[in-house]
């Protein structure tokens, strides 16, 4: 119980860490929104479990600190996770604000920055309190991942001491399983995003 | 130049899509329904304690025009000049110039997370870098000077339209600005409610407050203007004293609108 609660709030404030920046950009730095794009495709398109234990056995050996860490682990893939969502919701609140309040800041003097943390922060948040209640159970529901770390960890080890050559390899397989999923949710996404922006053009937005 | 409070120089604005735009970039030929151009070379000097009031018909580029006079529309082309500085050369703080450029919108556009004193302190605080207290009082002033203490500690959402706009006014006066522009003020108030807004437009004109009004308020810019404006498909056609407008223009386009403008008043 303190685990699912300290996993998920911490990965919930690095969402936020990470999601406001992503959707700013997306929306006011249009040159660069394609790599924010790209991340939250990959990091809403592979099973969380997948990430983590690709992390956790791929990076592990080589980084021991701190992603032979379990608890790192969790936290570190549900955040960056939940900023890929969060930054979703964020995107939607900032169009909900409008671009008049930017407006309104840059007329008194305002940069665009100074804009957005004066201005549009404050209001995004309350426009973003439905999207961001959803997310949080998300993350309360995905913290109990690590336990099926510490439970696989335990499996391989005595894997390991059973057959001890030639090593076994870990990562390869989630590394395959995580580029399956990308194969099976790139597409669909990118559609909608197309069929999406066509509409918009169509009606005028 | 340095008597101008502000300058535009031959400014050009367009608006268009894309392809639009940059077809007219590399010379191609471009359909001209497929841009707009709102701003077409035009020049204006304004003194310090001038008061002019531009009109015009709805869609002419007005609104366009004044935007790019406080750089929140980049021109195409042409300078703009906020006393001695060009604010269309590269490189110049815009933010800095904006800072001393008061402006005021048809819609409002109040922080609306914001107390209506918390509006007008949020650029003397964190653009003007006043200390707190000398913010407040400042704030208050401004407040008290068009007559919306009362509203100090309320919500954009908890005022009238005519308080929410006076209370833009003071967002935009408090900076101590070179130039007010004034976007419309009134248009998206209630008739009631103009009056009020109409009342605080005057009390700034009285003291000499540096003025370029978009509006259709024609009792007052015959009362307050020293020069009116007429602006139509992106150009200015006509410039003179109210009473030239109210007697004889000298243009046919000025004097349709005028008919009709005063027809639609007295009717009313």
């Amino acid at each position: 119980m303190p685990l699912t609660l300290s996993i998920s709030l911490i990965s919930f404030l690095v969402g936020i860490a990470v999601g406001l920046p992503l959707a700013f950009i997306r929306v006011y730095e249009k040159e660069t929104s394609f790599l924010v794009d790209a991340y939250e495709k990959i990091f809403r398109g592979i099973p969380e479990i997948v990430l983590m234990l690709i992390f956790f056995f791929g990076l592990g050996p080589y980084f021991p600190f701190p992603f032979n860490n379990a608890f790192f682990v969790a936290v570190f893939v549900l955040g960056l996770r939940s900023g890929a969502n969060q930054s979703q919701i964020y995107r939607g609140a900032i169009h909900g604000v409008g671009n008049e309040q930017m407006i309104a800041g840059m007329s008194i003097g305002f940069s665009k920055w100074k804009s957005i943390w004066h201005i549009m922060i404050p209001q995004v948040f309350t426009f973003s309190t439905p999207g961001l209640g959803s997310e949080y159970a998300l993350l309360i529901k995905d913290s109990a991942y690590v336990y099926v770390i510490f439970a696989l960890v335990e499996v391989m080890t005595r894997a390991v001491q059973i057959r001890t050559s030639p090593p076994y390899d870990a990562v390869t397989p989630f590394v395959l399983a995580a580029l399956i999923y990308i194969a099976l949710t790139f597409p669909i996404a990118f559609w909608l995003d197309k069929w999406g922006n066509k509409r918009k053009k169509k009606i005028g937005l | 130049m340095a008597n101008f409070v502000m300058e535009a120089r031959h400014v050009y604005k367009a608006y268009g899509s894309k392809k639009a735009k940059k077809a007219e970039k590399t010379g191609t030929c471009v359909d001209a329904k497929h841009i707009v151009e709102a701003v077409k070379d035009v020049s204006l000097q304004i003194r310090k304690g001038d008061i002019k009031l531009i009109f015009g018909p709805s869609g002419s580029g007005k609104s366009t025009f004044l935007r790019c006079l406080a750089m929140l529309d980049i021109p195409d082309r042409g300078e703009i000049y906020l006393g001695d500085e060009c604010l269309t050369k590269p490189g110049v703080d815009l933010n800095k110039a904006r800072a001393r450029i008061g402006f005021v919108f048809q819609h409002i556009y109040l922080f609306r997370h914001l107390t209506a004193l918390g509006n007008v302190e949020l650029a003397l605080r964190q653009v003007l870098k006043l200390p707190k207290e000398e913010a407040r009082q400042r704030a208050l002033d401004a407040l008290t000077e068009v007559k919306v203490t009362d509203c100090a500690n309320k919500y954009p959402a908890q005022m009238s339209g005519g308080q929410a706009q006076r209370v833009g006014i003071a967002r935009a006066l408090a900076r101590n600005p070179d130039i007010i522009l004034l976007d419309e003020p009134t248009s998206a108030l209630d008739p009631e409610l103009t009056g009020e807004v109409i009342d605080t437009l005057r009390d700034l004109a009285r003291e000499g407050t540096t003025m370029l009004i978009v509006s259709h308020e024609m009792p007052f810019a015959r009362e307050v203007a020293e020069e009116m404006i007429f602006y139509d498909e992106g150009t200015i056609l006509e410039t003179g004293p109210p009473s030239q407008f109210f007697n004889a223009p000298s243009t046919d386009r000025a004097k349709q609108f005028m008919n009709r403008i005063i027809s639609r008043t007295t009717r009313e």
